[in-house]
Parts: C-alpha cells; sequence; structure tokens
C-alpha cells in the first residue's frame, strides 16, 4: 500500500529560524527602495567613510526639498568624488543622493548598485529625474583638485529632457588628508532658451563655468599662515 | 478565463459599468463564479473554433492574457508552443472583429531583458532587447498585437507586468522562493519588484476601459532582493556564486520547483520597472508593495484542506 512521505516541513522551518534570525537582526528585510540602494547598508558603510574623508558641506539650502534635479561635480582622478560627495549631501540634504557611474558587472556593479549607484547612461539618469530623484553626475576627471573639467552634455541633456534644474557641486579632498569638501552652488540657468540639442551643449558648458568659479573660490586644501609669512607680517 | 488571473479579470470586469457582455476562453474552467461571462473550454491548437467564437461575438474589446510562463504551468517547449498559438488564434480573430476598437495584451519587464547595460529600472520608452525565452515570447505577442493593431486601426495596449505572485497564481518565482531552502545569488543579489495578481487584474480592467494605446509596466512599489525575501519568508538561505546554479537549478526541477532562465536572471541581475505612466495614463495605483506581496506569499496556506462535508438536511 502505498504511503505519503511528508516533508519535515517543521523541521526545517526551524532550522530556518536558527539560521536566519541572527541574519534578520543584523539587517532589516525591506531595505532597498524602488532602484535598489539599500540605506541601511550605507549607514553601515559611513563609519568607515569617516576613517577616509571628514567632509564639510556647504549649500545644501540651493537642493530642492522635492523633486528631481542634476547635481554635477567636478572630479580629480582616483578621489571617488561621485561617492563621498554623494553620501555627504545625502547625509546633509535628508534625501538620497543618486551617484552615476556604477560599472554593470558583478559584484562591483552589484554592490555600487546598493550604496547608490546608477549606469552611465542618459535614459538611467532622465528616469531617475522624473521619478523625483537627487543625481549626482561627475564632470571628466581632471589630474588637478581646482580645475572643473568638461562636464558630460549628454546627461545635462537628460535633465533638459526631464524639465530637471542643475546645481554645480564644487568638491575638493586631498589624496593623503581627510579634509573632503563640497559645495552646492545656485541653480544653472540656461542664458538662452534652446529647442534643440544646443540647450544642453550650453547648459553643460555653463555648468563647467560654474564649477570653476566656486573652485576658485575655495581655498587650498592646506590653508593657514606658511612660517615664511611671519616675516612679512614684521 | 481559466486561470487565477483569467478568472479575476473577468470577475472584475462584470462588475464594471461599461461591459455589456463577455465571452472568456481558456483551457481550463473559470476558478471564480461568474454571472454574465460565457465560457467557451478550448485549447490554443483550436484555432478554427477559436477563430469561430471571437467573430461571433464581435467584441468591442478584446484582453489576451493567454501566456504560459515558462515552468509555471508548463515546460519551456509547451509554453512555447501554447502560447505561440494561442497569440495567433485570438489576435488574429480579433482582428476580423468589425466592431473592434481595442485590444489589450499581456506582456512582462522580461521584455526589456538583462544584458551588460541594461537600464535599472527600464521605462516604457527603453529597447526592447530579451535575454530570456519567456522575454522572446513576451515580445512576438507584442509584436504580433502591434503589427495588427495597425494593420487593422485598433488601439493596442500593453502591459508589462513585474512577476504575478498570488494565492493560486503558478509562479516559478513564487514556488521557488517557497522552497525550505532557497538559492540566491551571493555576488548580486539584485532587487527585483513584483506584482500581486488581484493588482494586475485590475490594471487590465483599467487598460481595457482607458482603450490604452501604448505599452506601459505594472509594477508593485519598493523592491526586495531575494536575500532578504529568504529572510522575510523565514527559509534557509542557500548562497550560491555561479556554476553551481546549474546543479542547483536541476535539483529544484527534480524537487519539483524548476527554476527556468527568466528566474535565474532576475536573481543574478534583478527586475524592476518604472512604474509611472501606469498612475498618469490609468490612474492606476497597486495596492500591495512588493515587500507586502512577497509577506502575502509567505503567509498562504501550501495546502488547504477542506473540512469534512456533511449533509445539514
Amino acid at each position: 500500500m502505498a504511503q505519503i512521505l511528508e516533508f519535515p516541513k517543521s523541521a526545517v522551518t526551524r532550522a530556518g529560524n536558527v539560521i536566519a534570525e541572527p541574519l534578520r537582526s543584523l539587517w532589516p528585510t525591506h531595505s532597498v527602495d524602488d532602484y535598489g540602494r539599500d540605506p541601511h547598508l550605507i549607514a553601515a558603510l559611513g563609519p568607515l567613510a569617516r576613517l577616509r574623508w571628514d567632509v564639510s558641506v556647504g549649500g545644501t539650502h540651493h537642493l530642492p526639498t522635492r523633486g528631481g534635479a542634476l547635481l554635477v561635480c567636478n572630479a580629480r582622478q582616483w578621489a571617488l568624488s561621485n561617492l563621498w560627495v554623494s553620501w555627504a549631501l545625502s547625509e546633509a540634504a535628508g534625501r538620497p543622493v543618486r551617484f552615476v557611474g556604477r560599472p554593470d558587472v558583478a559584484p562591483l556593479g552589484a554592490m555600487m548598485r546598493r550604496i547608490g549607484g546608477l549606469l552611465d547612461d542618459p535614459k538611467e539618469v532622465e528616469g531617475a529625474l522624473r521619478n523625483h530623484q537627487l543625481v549626482l553626475v561627475c564632470a571628466e576627471p581632471t589630474s588637478h583638485p581646482r580645475h572643473a573639467g568638461a562636464v558630460p552634455h549628454l546627461l545635462v541633456g537628460a535633465a533638459v529632457v526631464a524639465g530637471a534644474p542643475v546645481f554645480p557641486v564644487a568638491s575638493m579632498s586631498s589624496s593623503l588628508g581627510r579634509a573632503a569638501r563640497a559645495e552646492v552652488g545656485p541653480q544653472v540657468r540656461p542664458r538662452r532658451k534652446r529647442r534643440g540639442p544646443l540647450a544642453e551643449v550650453e547648459l553643460a558648458e555653463q555648468t563647467q563655468h560654474h564649477l570653476q568659479r566656486i573652485l576658485d573660490g575655495f581655498g587650498g586644501m592646506q590653508s593657514g599662515v606658511a612660517p615664511i609669512d611671519w616675516l612679512a607680517e614684521g | 478565463m481559466g486561470g487565477e488571473l483569467g478568472s479575476l479579470v473577468a470577475a472584475q470586469l462584470e462588475a464594471e459599468p461599461w461591459v455589456g457582455s463577455l465571452v472568456g476562453i481558456d483551457v481550463d474552467p473559470p476558478r471564480r463564479r461568474l454571472r454574465m461571462a460565457e465560457f467557451h473550454l478550448l485549447q490554443p491548437s483550436q484555432r478554427e473554433r477559436i477563430v469561430d467564437v471571437v467573430t461571433k461575438f464581435n467584441p468591442h474589446v478584446v484582453i489576451n492574457i493567454s501566456v504560459w510562463e515558462p515552468d509555471a504551468r508548463a515546460p519551456l517547449d509547451h509554453a512555447r508552443t501554447f502560447t505561440a498559438d494561442a497569440t495567433t488564434a485570438i489576435i488574429g480573430a480579433a482582428a476580423e472583429c468589425p466592431a473592434l476598437e481595442s485590444m489589450v495584451v499581456r506582456s512582462g519587464l522580461e521584455v526589456y531583458g538583462r544584458g551588460r547595460g541594461s537600464l535599472t529600472r527600464p521605462t516604457e520608452d527603453s529597447p526592447l532587447r530579451p535575454t530570456s525565452e519567456y522575454g522572446h515570447m513576451l515580445a512576438n505577442i507584442e509584436r504580433t498585437a502591434r503589427e495588427v493593431g495597425r494593420r487593422v486601426g485598433i488601439s493596442v495596449g500593453k502591459l508589462r507586468l513585474a512577476p504575478v505572485l498570488g494565492k493560486h497564481v503558478p509562479s516559478p518565482l513564487g514556488r521557488i522562493l517557497r522552497q525550505p531552502v532557497v538559492p540566491f545569488s551571493a555576488l548580486a543579489d539584485a532587487p527585483f519588484a513584483v506584482i500581486e495578481d488581484g493588482d494586475a487584474a485590475r490594471a487590465f480592467v483599467r487598460a481595457a476601459a482607458h482603450r490604452l494605446d501604448e505599452p506601459v509596466n505594472i509594477v508593485a512599489p519598493g523592491a526586495i532582493t531575494a536575500l532578504q525575501a529568504i529572510l522575510r519568508g523565514k527559509r534557509i538561505p542557500l548562497p550560491l556564486f555561479g556554476p553551481e546554479w546549474w546543479v542547483a537549478a536541476r535539483l529544484s526541477h527534480v524537487l519539483g520547483a524548476p527554476i527556468p532562465d527568466h528566474v535565474v536572471e532576475l536573481m543574478h541581475r534583478g527586475r524592476l520597472g518604472d512604474g509611472n505612466k501606469a498612475r498618469e495614463l490609468l490612474g492606476f495605483t497597486p495596492r500591495l508593495t512588493t515587500p507586502e506581496v512577497v509577506d502575502h506569499l509567505f503567509a498562504w496556506e501550501s495546502v488547504v484542506r477542506v473540512g469534512e462535508v456533511r449533509e445539514v438536511a
């Protein structure tokens, strides 16, 4: 006579509980947002990031309290500006700031998606802006910390199409020290109204000029009085 | 009309004031008591009969939900054949109806594909580059419907559904997540979104009422990763890194929960979609968020035991 073998469901559930319970208490199970960003992971990595960067943020009052906006920051080579600027601005503005420039290869791409990364694709940026997100893109990296590189006009075009404002964010960090600074400038408004692609090209150039102006206004990373200056003081 | 989603759509259509009469075709009988609808039990291969039923009825609106997700109700080969047959028969028959004004077809987020560089959260304007068998099947349905719409001059709405989960909906993703031990991609653990069957049915009714004429993503708000879903369901997570997926998929198949390629893709590369257009065009907002749908998935009984039936008179 046939016999029905029942799966030991309760035993497996108990085992599942034993394994899952510590993980559940460590990590919330509802922490990713619509784009896969995980604020809990970012909060967990925060102390690590603060070991490397001590960021002072200014000008966040320029940022909209709701609605999408494209933030454009300058970048020094290998400075990971998009990462620390987006995290610092998220904390200061109280809204998630997503950064553009994650690769699409696991595990790095997957990890960067969890910490707020988006693909370097105008469609991706446009989609996020239409969904009222703050998106940070970087200008071309330069070797000099106080030079703003060319701003990618295709990504600025995404903001033009989505009708989102563009803000310059000047960033400066030291290769060796912890000190870093991010300053949000006022919204960049196009000088002329254009109907075609010139709108984004001109807006990108204007944004680069704005960035450069803010960077010129910054002191160097090591500001203070050099010993030789004491002589001049008399 | 015989599947869970079809039955739900039929039941909701019956309650709509603009619906005069309703005819449904499926391989299974309806799962709900329908008061008004007329039902025809037909196989997708019975094209002549389907054409006969549809043309005699001469509808104003046709809703095509006859999509067989691989490894949901049928294995891949059968699913592909059934879906192709049903698409040809129903959409072809609809084109012969002089009164037809609008057609709504079921599609899925799988049509966008998850190749390298594919958008994290595709909108309806994103290019269709399916990378799974199911994605190709759905893209084929959309293509056929679009061509018929253009030739006949009717509106064609395409609802690109996130993976549909529901109490009685056969879903390979739902089945895997409800297993006691659930594999997940340790290197990616990508986020995905789903939709509850009741919400999906409401979207079909809205699309038909609005005579939708473009593609729309139907996605529950929020997202979840496979590991998070496993932990919510108190299952045992099994981290996999690469080649052992093949072994896990075969083992899972033997245990009764096959893992088709589009589900493997979901676990590795994620599956999100931008659902804003549905709100703008149809005024449709899902009632349940993705984490809530997943919670419901684990709350549903595996077997509903019906108590002893006693005669009372």
